[in-house]
């Protein structure tokens, strides 16, 4: 029987840790007398940011992280940001393939699986939001919230005033008024009681969470061909199980949400596609500007998007 | 190795080097290269001990450590905190140990402003223990009191901790907040009564020197010229908090510009005092945050090898009834809190203790209350509690390692006590939350 | 070697004054990013990111001025009940496992720093910040560090006083 060890980058009582335990405990009942993960924790076993570059060098085997965590290293991760499909689509159509092999060429790390995708963000406000003639939305006097995953979009596309604040202290910023809006997924809201402060949600949802399974290249080339087997089979079948789970979680949060008042405003038409395309296009200049400073043979900017991108889905 | 093994090595390694004489923060680095070789795997090990350094040295949430310790420097080199307790001395006459005194209640108040006890410590310290001391005090009379306030910052709200507790625990943040207003205000009483009891069994520990009587108007003319500015200047900070102008970590900065005002508009600012203000600043801040950075590898390591999930696990798997289980993870984290920094300490048994406490049918908001109370102690338990390094930095001296836990000790048994009140009477968490 | 001696102190003082600048930087930078949002503007995300990265700057390029001043704290115990001759012995012997701590970080915050630019690493905030920048501070810091311990493993002053207590 082969070990390998495990962090996830958030801690344990996260709903995406919950995910990826559940899928460490689908493997380790597949895998009995063949491999088994043992998990070593989270952030207080090896720093959020760390774990990326501890998978790298082999102090741990198994890392689960929003890729955004090493975007510095892959910039490629911004295909998943923007992605509007999830890992069901993108594993049969070869997307994830391609992000496993730009994953071993610039890191030395296997890309395992894409897990808990198809959950987007949503922008959250306290008052009630306001439109200009076109139905743009108006960010005029907004005191937003932002962090390096959507700053581009917010202060280059919608020129909104963005105030960078770690998540621990947004609460009280709310509570505060330092901020009046923020960024976040569409699940978890509840779990951090941000909805004590926020009254709007903004329609439509951008952007993709972009949390994988990524395995030290050394530790997965000397599995055994049955141990391998048996977790790239379980992580295929849990990227479709997580997908269902997370939009079963979703559309419960969403009706506790509804329940406790929450408001939905809905950007329409013209305004809807340019917001859209506006979050898509400025995440894809800066993996495009990235990815032409340190290029590689694997894959191009073109064929990411082709993969990660379906107009059709839009509509 | 079993979870045992691996904490005899790690803390082990640390107590011998600290007992040996190596600096604090050298002891750390050199348990975590220990530790790194053996449960990271060698060289990568301590090259990611480096990696976690800069990671844990880049984060905001540390800049109000200096700022609080620049304007704490400020006050203190430029006369102003000299004029302030000078006025204070004429106003209170004779009350032994009236500077102790003004430490809780400034304390007190401060811990609605600040969230960290870092923050809190770094500032009061350098505020004042050196006035105190230059005033007679015996140091237990100025440490004590400090470090007791400084963890009331975390119960008292606003706390960053409390809020990060709450979202770990998935409980309501604002119930929480609330429920550490009565037994933060009930700790600072029995702070005040402490005090009053060591002026009372050594009457030198403060000094009782005559002042000149007053008529009320020269009372007045004193207040609204050496004192108002100052406690005005801490209002104005924590409207700005209130009215959301700046965030708790901000407020530091404006803590530090106001006092340089102030400083400038009784034309006390010099350039010597604003290099020394820099300088005895930097001192504490460089001394804190390279222990940080030691540190903070070293509550990984204990959670990376399985030591304290093992000793967790261990401690919480016998059958008990639910006060002695209550005691046992109270126990848990104290221990934990003497050698790990607090979120470490939360990410860690937020997990398994909450949905214990649940079976045992605790109220997860006074199961909170008290966990806080747990790491606002570990912050003060030696042999690794921050602040007492912090206050290290701002005491004369001369200051033993007796005195400072000395100091520390009575100020535990505080806490302790609301703890055991706590446990006797649940209504003082649950009374205030329970109303909105 | 007086010359060289010279240039050495000039190195470490001026690293600890710009330490010392940073320090000021931290309360610059906070009170211009709030004055900036609260008049309406977008304060610069390099107030924000430059304050979170001062940090790093102080404390690794003041650790070593902060070693001269016999300024990071040390507990003594051991060294209090010793008789003099031996706490010389002891007290040069710890000096001498802070030069070991201190070249085994330099060495591999080498490395690390090598391995940063090799693998063109990016600290990822408001910007990419190459991380390169944040770990040069490793080997030249720690380097400094293990020649000022070294100073009391050698020289006539030594770290420890013998009188018991938390020392600075
Ligand atoms: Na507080
Ligand atoms: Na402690």
């Amino acid at each position: 029987e082969e070990t390998i060890t495990a962090v996830h980058a958030f801690p344990e009582t996260l709903i995406y840790t919950q995910s990826f335990l559940s899928f460490v405990d689908k493997v380790n009942e597949a895998g009995a007398g063949v491999i088994q993960i043992e998990v070593r924790g989270g952030p207080e076993a090896i720093g959020m940011m760390q774990q990326p570059d501890a998978v790298r060098d082999g102090i741990v085997d198994m890392v689960y992280t929003p890729g955004s965590f090493y975007g510095g290293a892959l910039p490629e991760k911004d295909a998943l940001v923007a992605s509007n499909l999830t890992a069901i689509e993108t594993r049969q159509n070869g997307g994830l393939d391609l992000i496993d092999r730009i994953h071993q060429e610039r890191m030395g790390v296997k890309y395992l699986g894409w897990f808990d995708s198809g959950v987007c963000y949503n922008l959250w406000t306290r008052d009630e939001p306001s439109f200009d003639a076109d139905g743009n939305l108006e960010v005029e006097g907004l005191r937003l919230r932002g962090n390096a995953v959507y700053n581009a979009f917010f202060t280059n596309y919608l020129q909104a005033q963005v105030i960078d604040l770690p998540t621990g202290e947004v609460y009280s910023a709310l509570q505060n008024g330092v901020v009046d809006a923020t960024g976040w997924t569409q699940i978890g809201l509840i779990d951090l009681k941000w909805n004590e402060f926020l009254n709007y949600r903004i329609e439509p949802c951008f952007f993709s969470t972009d949390l994988g399974v990524i395995v030290n290249l050394d530790t997965w080339n000397g599995l055994s061909d049955e141990a391998k087997g048996i977790l790239q089979n379980t992580a295929m079948q849990h990227e479709i199980d997580s997908v269902n789970a997370l939009r079963t979680k979703r559309d419960e949060d969403f009706a506790a949400l509804d329940a406790a008042g929450m408001t939905v405003v809905e950007l329409e038409g013209e305004a809807k596609a340019n917001y859209l395309a506006a979050a898509r296009e400025t995440t894809w200049a800066r993996m495009k500007e990235l990815m032409e400073a340190t290029p590689t043979a694997v894959a191009g900017y073109d064929d990411l998007i082709a993969k990660f991108y379906d107009p059709a889905a839009d509509n | 190795m079993e979870w045992f093994e691996a904490l005899g090595l790690l803390v082990g390694s640390i107590m011998v080097l600290m007992a040996l004489g190596m600096p604090v923060a050298l002891a750390f680095l050199a348990a975590n290269i220990i530790g790194a070789w053996v449960f990271m795997g060698g060289e990568r090990g301590v090259v990611a001990l480096l990696n976690n350094g800069w990671g844990a040295l880049t984060i905001f949430a540390l800049v109000p450590i200096p700022l609080f310790l620049l304007m704490g420097e400020i006050f203190f080199q430029t006369g102003l905190g000299s004029r302030m307790f000078s006025a204070i001395d004429k106003l209170l006459g004779r009350l032994p140990g009236r500077l102790s005194y003004v430490t809780v209640i400034g304390g007190t108040g401060f811990s609605t402003l600040s969230g960290s006890s870092m923050g809190s410590t770094a500032l009061l310290g350098s505020l004042m223990v050196p006035e105190m001391n230059l005033r007679g005090y015996k140091s237990h009379m100025s440490i004590g009191p400090i470090l007791g306030t400084g963890g009331l910052a975390i119960i008292i709200p606003p706390s960053a901790l409390a809020v990060l507790l709450a979202t770990l625990a998935k409980i309501d943040v604002g119930a929480l907040l609330i429920a550490g207003v009565i037994p933060g205000l009930i700790l600072a009483g029995f702070y005040i009564a402490t005090i009053y009891i060591q002026t009372r069994i050594d009457p030198d520990a403060a000094p009782a020197y005559d002042v000149d009587p007053m008529s009320a108007g020269e009372k007045i003319a004193v207040l609204m010229r050496d004192v108002v500015p100052m406690i005005g200047l801490m209002v104005v900070i924590v409207i700005m908090m209130i009215n959301g102008i700046v965030t708790p970590s901000e407020a530091a900065a404006f803590g530090a510009l106001g006092v340089l005002i102030l400083a400038a508009c009784y034309r006390c600012l010099t350039w010597d005092s604003i290099k020394k203000s820099v300088r005895g600043a930097l001192r504490v801040t460089l001394m804190a945050y390279l222990i940080v950075f030691g540190s903070a590898t070293f509550s990984q390591l204990l959670a990376f090898s399985g030591a304290s999930r093992g000793l967790i696990n261990w401690a919480t798997g016998f059958d008990l009834d639910p006060t002695l289980m209550l005691l046992v993870m109270f126990g848990v984290l104290l221990v934990l809190g003497m050698f790990m920094e607090q979120i470490s300490i939360m990410l860690l048994t937020v997990p398994i203790f909450f949905p214990l406490a649940a079976t045992l049918g605790f109220d997860p908001i006074w199961f909170g209350l008290i966990m806080l109370l747990a790491l606002e102690i570990s912050f003060t338990t030696p042999p690794f509690g921050l602040l007492l390094f912090v206050m290290k930095g701002v005491a004369p001296p001369n200051t033993t390692m007796r005195e400072i836990y000395r100091a520390a000790f009575p100020f535990i048994l505080c806490s302790l006590l609301v703890v055991a009140l706590l446990i006797i009477f649940p209504i003082l968490a649950t009374w205030l939350p329970g109303l909105g | 070697m007086r010359a060289v001696i010279r240039a050495y102190d000039a190195l470490l003082y001026t690293m600890a004054f710009i330490a010392a600048l940073t320090l000021v930087w931290l309360m610059v930078s906070v009170v211009v990013s709030v004055l900036m949002r609260n008049l309406g503007m977008q304060p610069f995300a390099w107030l924000f990111t430059s304050a979170e990265y001062g940090i790093l700057y102080m404390t690794m390029l003041g650790a070593p001025w902060l070693v001269r001043e016999k300024g990071h704290v040390h507990i003594e115990l051991v060294t209090a009940a010793l008789p003099p001759s031996l706490r010389r012995f002891v007290s040069r012997f710890v000096a001498a496992l802070c030069v070991f701590v201190c070249v085994i970080l330099a060495w591999y915050g080498l490395q690390l720093f090598l391995t940063n630019i090799e693998r063109n690493n990016f600290d990822v905030r408001a910007y990419y910040y190459p991380r390169w920048l944040l770990t040069v501070t490793f080997p030249i810091a720690f380097s400094v560090m293990a020649i000022e311990f070294s100073r009391f493993v050698f020289g006539s002053d030594l770290m420890h006083s013998g009188e018991a207590g938390i020392h600075e």
